[in-house]
């Protein structure tokens, strides 16, 4: 009964997905003039975010790095609307989120500290860069990262608990390091992390690519926290999450005034998400898991190779 | 929870009041936005036929503002949106700026310079003043 209920959450949320494209390759809708009613289109939106944060939560990815390459691929919004969009409902997901991780523990304001300063600099300047480029070339470049995250998170590996022998010097200096309660053991968890210069570095690069496409970047802050820096994986993971709404914050201003929020993508997209994840959440003990993360990665996959070919000109 | 810093402690009360009421704010504008309690400054069923072209053309069609020129449409119902928008993108700083007293007290300096550069980026961003291209 429960794997049949998590079958039947997969097949709708797929059914939920083709009926946003059947709307979206709609001769008047490839003209850019829709032939329904303004209406359908947030509905559509809530519909397609909500299985998004159904999804998301099961495959344990942000909702953001979803977002935009599906809506920015199936619906008839501008990229530019759909990056601010995408910024703003990784941010309101990670906010929601952040207090009670912080106030259990299971995120680290002292680690995520440093990593959101240089974030925050670089999603700014990435946030520029990705307002000035034409929409072909920003198509390619989603296009070739959507498939480089695919592939990231398709061969990344995760480690508990991974072995540190000291702190280096700058995370020594910065104290990173503390103890966390793992309430699934009972135990008091140390923590120390080490090789902190390259994982800055890597920060500074995820955040330009957060604030260049509007992409949440779960993805890449959990394995350069976990692996690189040797940080416990669930204070990687709740750690990530309050970076996100650090560096999305500062990206998310130079959207806003540049004129790329538009109301009426961003509401329904956020409503749509959380209460995906509420549902999320409750089917996470009964759906098959890697089902689910086969079917992202395939979206992902698709919605990557479909902006690829748009920014190319291949599939227009 | 018995190994939480005072200061984190602090900064995620901050940041659940700041991100209720933004999430709160943003669903409230939205109703009064959809069902036209105050009109909107680009009419609703003009939406589609805009919201495919980059935001400078869009700008140019609607007459839509950049910067904080959205400020002086908040009696419009899309642009009252923003509001719960621009909480979301402040309570971050306000949480970083609250948290700087306590590290202060325990003498973490380091940490404390670390929170007031991060306010100076997160206002940098929402100054306006950062902008380029188009």
């Amino acid at each position: 009964m429960p794997q049949s209920l998590g079958r039947n959450t997969i097949t709708g949320m797929r059914l939920v997905l083709l009926a946003a494209a059947i709307v979206w390759a709609s001769p008047a809708a490839a003209a850019g003039q829709s032939p329904v009613a303004w209406w359908v289109w947030p509905l559509a939106l809530f519909a397609v975010t909500f299985a998004l944060g159904v999804v998301a939560v099961l495959a344990g990815v942000g909702g953001g790095v979803l977002f935009v390459p599906i809506v920015g691929a199936f619906f008839p919004f501008h990229l530019d609307f759909v990056r601010g969009a995408g910024l703003l409902l990784a941010l309101s997901g990670a906010l929601a989120a952040a207090p009670a991780l912080l106030a259990n523990g299971l995120a680290s304001l002292r680690l995520a500290m440093p990593a959101a300063l240089v974030g925050s600099v670089t999603s700014i300047v990435g946030a520029l860069i990705g307002l000035a480029l034409p929409a072909d070339i920003l198509y390619t470049a989603l296009g070739a990262t959507i498939l480089a995250i695919a592939l990231v998170m398709w061969r990344s590996r995760r480690s508990d608990h991974p072995e540190v022998p000291a702190n280096d010097p700058l995370g020594a200096a910065l104290r990173l390091h503390g103890v966390y309660h793992d309430q699934a053991t009972g135990r008091d968890v140390e923590w120390k992390v080490w090789r902190t210069p390259a994982a800055l570095a890597a920060f500074a690069g995820v955040g330009v690519l957060a604030g260049m496409f509007g992409l949440g970047a779960g993805w890449a802050n959990v394995p350069v926290f976990n692996l690189l820096m040797g940080a416990p994986l669930k204070l990687s993971v709740g750690s990530s999450g309050l970076l996100l709404s650090v560096v999305d914050s500062s990206a998310a201003w130079i959207y806003l005034h540049r004129g790329a929020v538009l109301p009426m993508l961003v509401a329904p997209s956020v409503i749509g998400i959380m209460l995906g994840a509420r549902i999320g959440v409750r089917l996470l003990r009964i759906a098959p898991a890697a089902a689910v993360r086969g079917t992202v990665l395939a979206l992902l996959a698709f919605a990557g190779g479909r902006a690829l070919l748009k920014g190319l000109g291949v599939w227009a | 929870m018995g190994n939480v810093p005072e200061e984190q402690k602090l900064y995620a009360r901050w940041l659940g009041r700041g991100a209720r009421a933004g999430l709160w704010l943003l669903s409230a504008c939205f109703v009064v936005y959809v069902f036209e309690l105050f009109e909107p400054h680009v009419p609703l069923h003009a939406l589609p036929s805009v919201w495919s072209q980059p935001v400078a053309d869009y700008r140019a069609l609607t007459g839509a503002p950049a910067g904080w020129g959205w400020l002086a449409l908040l009696g419009k119902g899309d642009y009252l949106n923003l509001l719960g928008i621009a909480v979301l993108g402040l309570v971050t700083a306000v949480c970083y700026a609250r948290i700087v007293p306590a590290l202060l007290e325990r003498g973490e300096r380091l940490q404390a310079a670390m929170a007031i550069a991060q306010v100076l980026v997160l206002l940098a961003a929402a100054s306006g003043l950062l902008v380029v291209g188009h």
